[in-house]
C-alpha cells in the first residue's frame, strides 16, 4: 500500500485525477462512500434502474469511464467505503466495505461541493430537505416522490432538478428563486455557449409544463399543517406543498481536512473550488498529471486554462444570481434552529452576548459541535453573528477550525480496521 | 515614580486559575482586569474532561491540597456561585493486571491518609457496575468527587461585577518594580498594583525560567448513543500510576472515560511532549479506544466525532507553581497544573487572592502550599522583556 497513491471520491474529479496518476505508472485506490462511482453529479441509478442522465451527460461519463477501464489493474476502486483521515504519522483510516488502516503515498481529496441551505423557520421539518440529495435519489431510483413538490433557493440547480421530475412524469409545484437571473439578458450573454444550452433545456421542459418559475421570490418560513407544508414567501404567498427541496448555492468542501506535513494531500475539483462539472473534469485531469509530476520528480504539467474559463463564468452566474437573502438572516425569529445537529437556535446564539469569540461559540453555544462539526452551520453563525454587531470592528466571528475527523467514525470499524500500516515508516 | 493605577491587580490568563483568583479578588473589592490572548477558556480548561478528582492527583501535597479544594468547590456550589458549572458524582477507578492492583492499593492507602470527602464506598469485580467488561477485574468505587466542566467555571467566576475583561491582547513585555507592574500590550500599556501569571502553557513566553513544559493528551468525543451510560468517570488505575514519581512504563494504556452532561462520551488520554491541539492519530486512538471497549462495550455502538489534544501545562518535579516571583515582588504566578487545575482552581484562587493582598495563607494548608513555590527553581527568576 505504501506506493498507492489513495484517490477519495469516484465523480469526475476522483476518477480523472486516478486516470492521470495511473496513466503515469503509479498505483492508484479509489474509495467512495456510495454504492456506485459518478459522485453527486454523475451518480449512477441502481442495477435495474433506468438512468435519467442527458444524452450529454452519459457521454461525458462514458468517456470518464472509459480513462478508467484502459489504465486496467493500475486502478482498484473501492466502493461504499468511507474516508475516515489521515493523521500526522500519514495514516488513513478507511472505514465501509474497506476497513483498512492504510498509509498510502499521497492523497487526492476530490470529495465534491457541499451544498448551502439558509436557516429559515420550518426548514428543519419532515419533508423538507436539500435539492441536492432529491436530485441523488432521482438519479439513483429514477422515481419522483409522491405528492407535490415545491424547489425553493437560489442557484441554477434548482432549475436543473425540475427538469428532471418533469422528465419523471411529476412536474414541481412551482420553483421558488430568491435572485432574478434572468433579469439581464445582456449579461447573461456572456456566459459560455454550454451553460445556455443547458439552461434552455431546461426551461423549455419547465415551460412546456407549466411549472411556475417565480424569480426574486424568497421563501420565508415552513409550517406543517394537517399532513402538509404550507411554504410562506415573499409577495405574500403561501404554497401547500407534500415535498419541500431547498437550495441555497454549492461551496468547497474541505472543512476538517487538514494538510498531513507527512504525505502531499491535494484537493481536487468543486471540494477545493465549486465550479461545476466542467471544471471538476478539467482540473481532476491537470491536478492527477501534477501531483503524478510530483510524486515522480518530473515538471509539472503547464496549468490548463479550462479552470480559469469555468471561474469566469461561475462569477457571471453568481453575479445573475446575486440577491439580498443573506441580509434576512438578522431577521429571522429567535426560536429558528441554526446548528441542526445540536438543535441550537438563533436565541442561543444571541445569548451568547456582543462578538462571541470562536471559543463561545463552540463550548457555550455548542454550535458547530455536533457530528457535521460546523460543515453546515458554520457559515450562518458567523454571518448572523457579525449581522448583529455591523461596524468596521466587528471581528470576523468564526467557528474556529473544525476538529478531525472530517466525518465521524464509528469506534466499531476503527478497532475492527486491518492495520497494514505495521512496519511502514516513511 | 509615582503612576496611576488602572487596575488594582491584572491577571494574565483567562483559564480556570486566573478566572478563580479574579473572582476571589473582585470579591475583596479590588479592581481587577483579566488579559487573554484569546479568550475565556481557550487553553486547557476548554479542553479538559472536567473530573474534579482527588484520586488521580499526585500522592503528597498535591492530593491533600485537592482535597481541600473538592470540599471548597462544593461550598462555592452550594453558595450558588458553581452551582450551574459543578454537580457531585461518583467515581471509579480500575484495575487489570499485578501493577494496577497494587496501584488501587495505594489510592485507597492515599484517600484513607487524607480523610477528607473523598470515601472508598466499593472495592470489588466487574459486576459491581452494570455494563463493565470482563476486562474489568478489579474496581474501587468512590464517593465525593464531582464533575465541572472548565468552560463552565470560568463563565460563572468571569460573570462577577468588578472584573474587567481584556481579551483579545497579547502581553508583549512586563516591567515590574516595587509599586506595580507596567504591561505592554503593544498598541497600550497598562499599569496594575500587582501581576497574576496564571499563564498555563503560556508560562515560558513571558517566564523564560520557570519549566513549564507543554504536554499533549488526545481525547476523543463520541456521539450520544441509544444504549449505555456511566454514571461517573471510569478511570485505568494506570492512569494513577502515571501520576507518581517514577511511572516507569505502564503496563496498559491510561485510559479514562468520562461521561459528559450532554450523553456523550469523553475518552482520554495519552501523555505526549508536544503543544499542538490537532495532532492525533490512529494508532494512539486505536489503543486507548481497545482499552475503553473492553472495559466499557457499550462504547463500540458509538461514534468518535471529534479528536483532538489537550494541551496540559506540565512541570519538571510534576507540581504545580505558585507563589511570589523571586525578585519581583509585585507578580504572583499560578501555573502548571498539568490536568488538575479543574480540581485545584477553587482553593488556588482563594489563596492566591491571599497572598496578592499580604495575607497569610489558610493556616492548615501553609506547608502544602509552600511546597509549589516558584523559589524552588532558584533566585532571583527575571520576568521577560520585550
Amino acid at each position: 500500500m505504501r506506493d498507492t497513491v489513495l484517490v477519495v471520491g469516484a465523480g469526475l474529479a476522483g476518477l480523472s485525477a486516478a486516470t492521470e496518476l495511473a496513466r503515469a505508472g503509479l498505483p492508484v485506490l479509489v474509495v467512495d462512500q456510495a454504492q456506485a462511482v459518478g459522485g453527486a453529479i454523475h451518480r449512477q441509478p441502481l442495477p435495474g434502474v433506468r438512468s435519467i442522465a442527458s444524452g450529454a451527460q452519459k457521454r461525458r461519463w462514458a468517456g470518464v469511464m472509459a480513462g478508467v477501464a484502459a489504465q486496467g489493474g493500475r486502478i482498484t476502486l473501492a466502493l461504499g467505503t468511507r474516508f475516515g483521515g489521515v493523521d500526522h504519522t500519514g495514516a488513513v483510516l478507511l472505514t465501509g466495505a474497506m476497513n483498512r488502516l492504510i498509509r498510502p503515498r499521497a492523497l487526492a481529496l476530490a470529495l465534491g461541493a457541499r451544498e448551502s441551505v439558509q436557516p429559515r423557520p420550518g426548514w428543519t421539518l419532515p419533508g423538507v430537505e436539500t435539492a441536492g440529495s432529491l436530485q441523488t435519489r432521482l438519479k439513483t431510483l429514477a422515481e419522483a416522490p409522491a405528492g407535490r413538490v415545491l424547489l425553493a433557493g437560489s442557484g441554477p440547480l434548482l432549475l436543473a432538478l425540475g427538469a428532471e421530475l418533469v422528465k419523471l412524469g411529476r412536474p414541481p409545484l412551482a420553483i421558488l428563486e430568491a435572485g432574478r437571473p434572468f433579469a439581464r439578458p445582456l449579461a447573461a450573454l456572456r456566459l459560455p455557449r454550454s451553460y445556455w444550452a443547458e439552461a434552455a433545456t431546461y426551461l423549455t421542459r419547465l415551460r412546456l409544463a407549466r411549472v411556475p418559475i417565480l424569480t426574486g421570490t424568497h421563501l420565508t418560513a415552513i409550517r406543517a399543517e394537517g399532513g402538509a407544508l404550507v411554504a410562506e414567501a415573499t409577495g405574500g404567498r403561501r404554497l401547500t406543498a407534500d415535498h419541500i427541496a431547498l437550495h441555497d448555492g454549492i461551496r468547497s468542501n474541505d472543512i476538517g481536512l487538514p494538510d498531513c506535513a507527512t504525505l502531499p494531500v491535494v484537493r481536487l475539483g468543486d471540494c477545493r473550488e465549486a465550479l461545476g462539472a466542467r471544471a471538476a473534469l478539467a482540473d481532476g485531469r491537470a491536478g492527477g498529471a501534477a501531483l503524478a509530476a510530483r510524486l515522480l520528480g518530473r515538471p509539472e504539467p503547464a496549468p490548463d486554462a479550462e479552470l480559469a474559463r469555468q471561474r469566469a463564468a461561475q462569477a457571471l452566474l453568481a453575479q445573475l444570481y446575486a440577491h439580498d437573502g443573506a441580509a434576512r438572516l438578522a431577521d429571522l425569529p429567535g426560536d429558528t434552529v441554526i446548528c441542526r445537529c445540536e438543535a441550537r437556535t438563533v436565541n442561543d446564539l444571541r445569548a451568547l452576548g456582543p462578538s462571541p469569540r470562536a471559543r463561545q461559540l463552540r463550548l457555550d453555544g455548542r454550535f458547530a459541535m455536533g457530528p457535521c462539526q460546523g460543515r453546515f452551520c458554520g457559515d450562518w453563525v458567523a454571518r448572523l453573528a457579525a449581522a448583529d454587531n455591523p461596524g468596521p470592528d466587528t471581528p470576523t466571528p468564526g467557528i474556529g477550525a473544525p476538529r478531525w475527523p472530517a466525518r465521524p467514525i464509528a469506534v466499531a470499524d476503527l478497532l475492527a480496521a486491518t492495520d497494514e500500516t505495521e512496519g511502514e515508516t516513511r | 515614580m509615582t503612576q496611576a493605577l488602572h487596575h488594582d491587580v491584572a491577571i494574565a490568563g483567562a483559564g480556570i486559575v486566573g478566572a478563580s483568583v479574579a473572582w476571589h479578588l473582585a470579591q475583596a473589592g479590588l479592581r481587577v482586569a483579566v488579559i487573554d490572548a484569546v479568550g475565556p477558556a481557550a487553553a486547557a480548561s476548554g479542553a479538559s474532561d472536567g473530573a474534579v478528582s482527588v484520586a488521580s492527583k499526585k500522592p503528597g501535597p498535591l492530593a491533600r491540597l485537592a482535597s481541600a479544594s473538592l470540599l471548597y468547590t462544593r461550598d462555592l456550589a452550594g453558595q450558588g456561585l458553581l452551582a450551574g458549572a459543578f454537580h457531585a458524582r461518583p467515581s471509579y477507578v480500575f484495575g487489570q493486571g499485578d501493577a494496577e492492583i497494587a496501584a488501587l492499593d495505594a489510592l485507597i492507602d492515599k484517600l484513607a491518609q487524607i480523610a477528607g470527602p473523598v470515601r472508598v464506598t466499593g472495592d470489588g469485580g466487574a459486576g459491581a457496575l452494570p455494563g463493565l467488561g470482563a476486562a474489568v477485574e478489579r474496581l474501587v468505587t468512590l464517593d465525593g468527587e464531582g464533575h465541572m466542566p472548565g468552560h463552565k467555571a470560568v463563565r460563572a467566576y468571569l460573570a462577577a461585577p468588578g472584573i474587567t475583561p481584556i481579551w483579545p491582547a497579547r502581553i508583549r513585555g512586563l516591567d515590574s518594580d516595587d509599586a506595580g507592574v507596567t504591561i505592554d500590550l503593544g498598541d497600550r500599556r497598562l499599569r496594575a498594583g500587582h501581576l497574576v501569571a496564571a499563564l498555563g502553557v503560556s508560562t515560558p513566553a513571558l517566564f523564560p525560567a520557570l519549566p513549564v513544559q507543554p504536554r499533549a493528551g488526545q481525547l476523543f468525543v463520541t456521539d450520544r448513543g441509544p444504549a449505555g451510560t456511566l454514571p461517573g468517570s471510569l478511570t485505568a488505575a494506570a492512569y494513577l500510576v502515571a501520576k507518581t514519581d517514577a511511572p516507569g512504563v505502564l503496563p496498559l494504556p491510561p485510559v479514562v472515560i468520562d461521561p459528559l452532561t450532554t450523553g456523550q462520551f469523553l475518552i482520554g488520554s495519552s501523555r505526549e511532549d508536544h503543544a499542538d491541539p490537532t495532532r492525533v492519530d490512529f494508532a494512539t486512538m486505536r489503543q486507548l479506544m481497545r482499552r475503553a471497549v473492553d472495559a466499557f462495550p457499550a462504547l463500540a455502538e458509538r461514534r468518535v466525532i471529534r479528536a483532538f489534544a489537550g494541551i496540559r501545562a506540565a512541570v519538571a518535579d510534576s507540581l504545580p507553581i505558585v507563589g511570589p516571583l523571586p525578585g519581583a515582588p509585585r507578580i504572583t504566578v499560578a501555573t502548571g497544573f498539568e490536568g488538575d487545575g479543574i480540581c485545584l482552581s477553587a482553593l488556588i484562587g482563594r489563596e492566591v487572592a491571599r497572598m496578592v493582598q499580604g495575607l497569610a495563607p489558610t493556616d492548615a494548608l501553609a506547608t502544602d502550599l509552600a511546597a509549589l513555590t516558584p523559589a524552588r527553581f532558584g533566585a532571583p527568576l527575571q520576568e521577560a522583556r520585550a
